[in-house]
């Protein structure tokens, strides 16, 4: 560890990683490291490239205009990036489904206990595969159950709908129409009641002014009897 | 007034430097020791309070490939003395070489607005925010696993990935309700 020295109140120390073998200078790399340092190596050029060239593409546009554009680029970039991963991961894919293929071409023992293997996974797939069906068929019957559940239910409800409403409407017509006639009656009840007295108050004068002998006609004295039933009313 | 400038060293082979600029200067010692154990490649870890950094150095200093901002936020001094560093830096460092880390988010006696402006740094500059518990070593080796992901993609490491690329996948974005006040 190396410490330079301090300038007023600022510090600066440097602490270097000491690599096992060998000075800084001379290292033992591998064809491995050097194409990693190559790498390394290209990826700084290309961003002081992009650095380089940022200038370039200038036009002068408000700070809101620069934000939405950034964002609309930054949406394209990770949609441009999960394609690539993704066409990354099929590509993989397709390179090791090539290896194996081509290792179980080859019979040696290796790739026998692949075989097995592979006998396996498409055993368990068709189980897989068969019990997903009978997932389904159970899915779909315990849909229909649940069906015609729904629509008994629907059935009942409407079935006490219509009963409450018969309930509630059978009196009503009924009363009603009583209650019209019952009125209609009465009144001509009282109007052929206030007749007849009236005329049996007539009568009576007549009876009483004429000094008509009413006890010895029979006809007659049943009617004057039936005078006296009835109230002498006003 | 000298900025430290991205593109002006040539980078080193098979190495990556990152430069820890914290004004207690505590967390950087553990996190760089924790830094330096990584095997695949050669990590330079610097470490500094603030910029402007010693003209002395400048020299003998690598190219740098991360600046990471460690900022506590118990003291308010760390973050107005991270905020002033800033012009210290070339704007080619923002498109992804710039990275701020945020120690003691859970102590309770950090006032909230703290953090509020924490975020709305990070996310003004597009930058990444990492939250980082540094009293335990399990904390330290976490957070240095996290900032070895990011200092390898600035260094070239990952193929296909730029640091640009890699900081328009991960900036700090403010919350929506960051304008509200907070429960506490």
């Amino acid at each position: 560890m190396d410490s330079s020295e301090s300038g007023e109140d600022i510090n600066g120390r440097v602490e270097r990683d000491g690599d096992p073998g060998g000075s800084s200078g001379q290292k033992e790399t591998s064809t491995a490291d050097m194409l990693r340092i190559k790498q390394q190596m290209s990826n700084q050029c290309f961003e002081m490239e992009v650095h380089l060239n940022a200038g370039k593409h200038r036009r002068s546009c408000s700070t809101s205009e620069a934000e939405r554009d950034y964002s609309d680029h930054i949406s394209e970039l990770e949609r441009v990036k999960t394609l690539q991963f993704n066409q990354t991961l099929a590509l993989h894919r397709m390179q090791m489904w090539h290896a194996m293929e081509e290792k179980i071409k080859i019979n040696d023992p290796e790739s026998d206990a692949l075989k097995v293997v592979n006998e396996r996974c498409m055993a368990l797939c068709c189980q897989i595969k068969q019990i997903q069906q009978e997932t389904r068929l159970l899915q779909d019957e315990i849909t229909e159950l649940q069906k015609k559940r729904l629509e008994m239910k629907r059935l009942t409800h409407d079935k006490m709908k219509e009963m409450e409403d018969l309930m509630s409407s059978k009196e009503h017509p009924d009363t009603e129409k009583c209650k019209a006639a019952l009125e209609k009656g009465q009144k001509n009840l009282e109007k052929y009641k206030k007749m007849s007295i009236m005329a049996q108050n007539v009568l009576r004068g007549i009876l009483l002014a004429c000094k008509i002998n009413w006890l010895d006609d029979p006809k007659l004295r049943d009617v004057a009897m039936t005078l006296e039933e009835f109230p002498i009313t006003d | 007034m000298s900025r430290l400038n991205p593109f002006a060293k040539l980078p080193g082979l098979n190495a990556a430097s990152v430069l820890l600029v914290e004004n207690e200067e505590h967390f950087q010692q553990s996190l760089a020791e924790a830094l330096v154990k990584e095997t695949s490649v050669t990590v330079n870890v610097r470490l500094a309070k603030s910029f402007p950094l010693p003209v002395e150095n400048d020299e003998s200093r690598p190219r740098i490939d991360l600046v990471v901002f460690i900022i506590n936020l118990t003291s308010e001094l760390s973050f107005q003395s991270a905020e002033a560093s800033l012009k210290y830096l070339e704007p080619g460092y923002f498109l992804g070489k710039v990275c701020f880390m945020v120690s003691n988010a859970r102590s309770s006696s950090v006032p909230a607005e703290r953090l509020d402006a924490v975020r709305r740094l990070a996310a003004s500059l597009h930058c990444p925010l990492l939250f980082a518990e540094d009293q335990t070593q399990q904390g330290v080796t976490n957070a240095a696993e996290r900032l070895l992901t990011i200092l390898k993609v600035a260094a070239g490491f990952v193929p296909f990935t730029t640091s640009l690329c890699l900081s328009n996948l991960t900036r700090s974005t403010l919350p929506p309700d960051i304008d509200q006040p907070s429960f506490d």
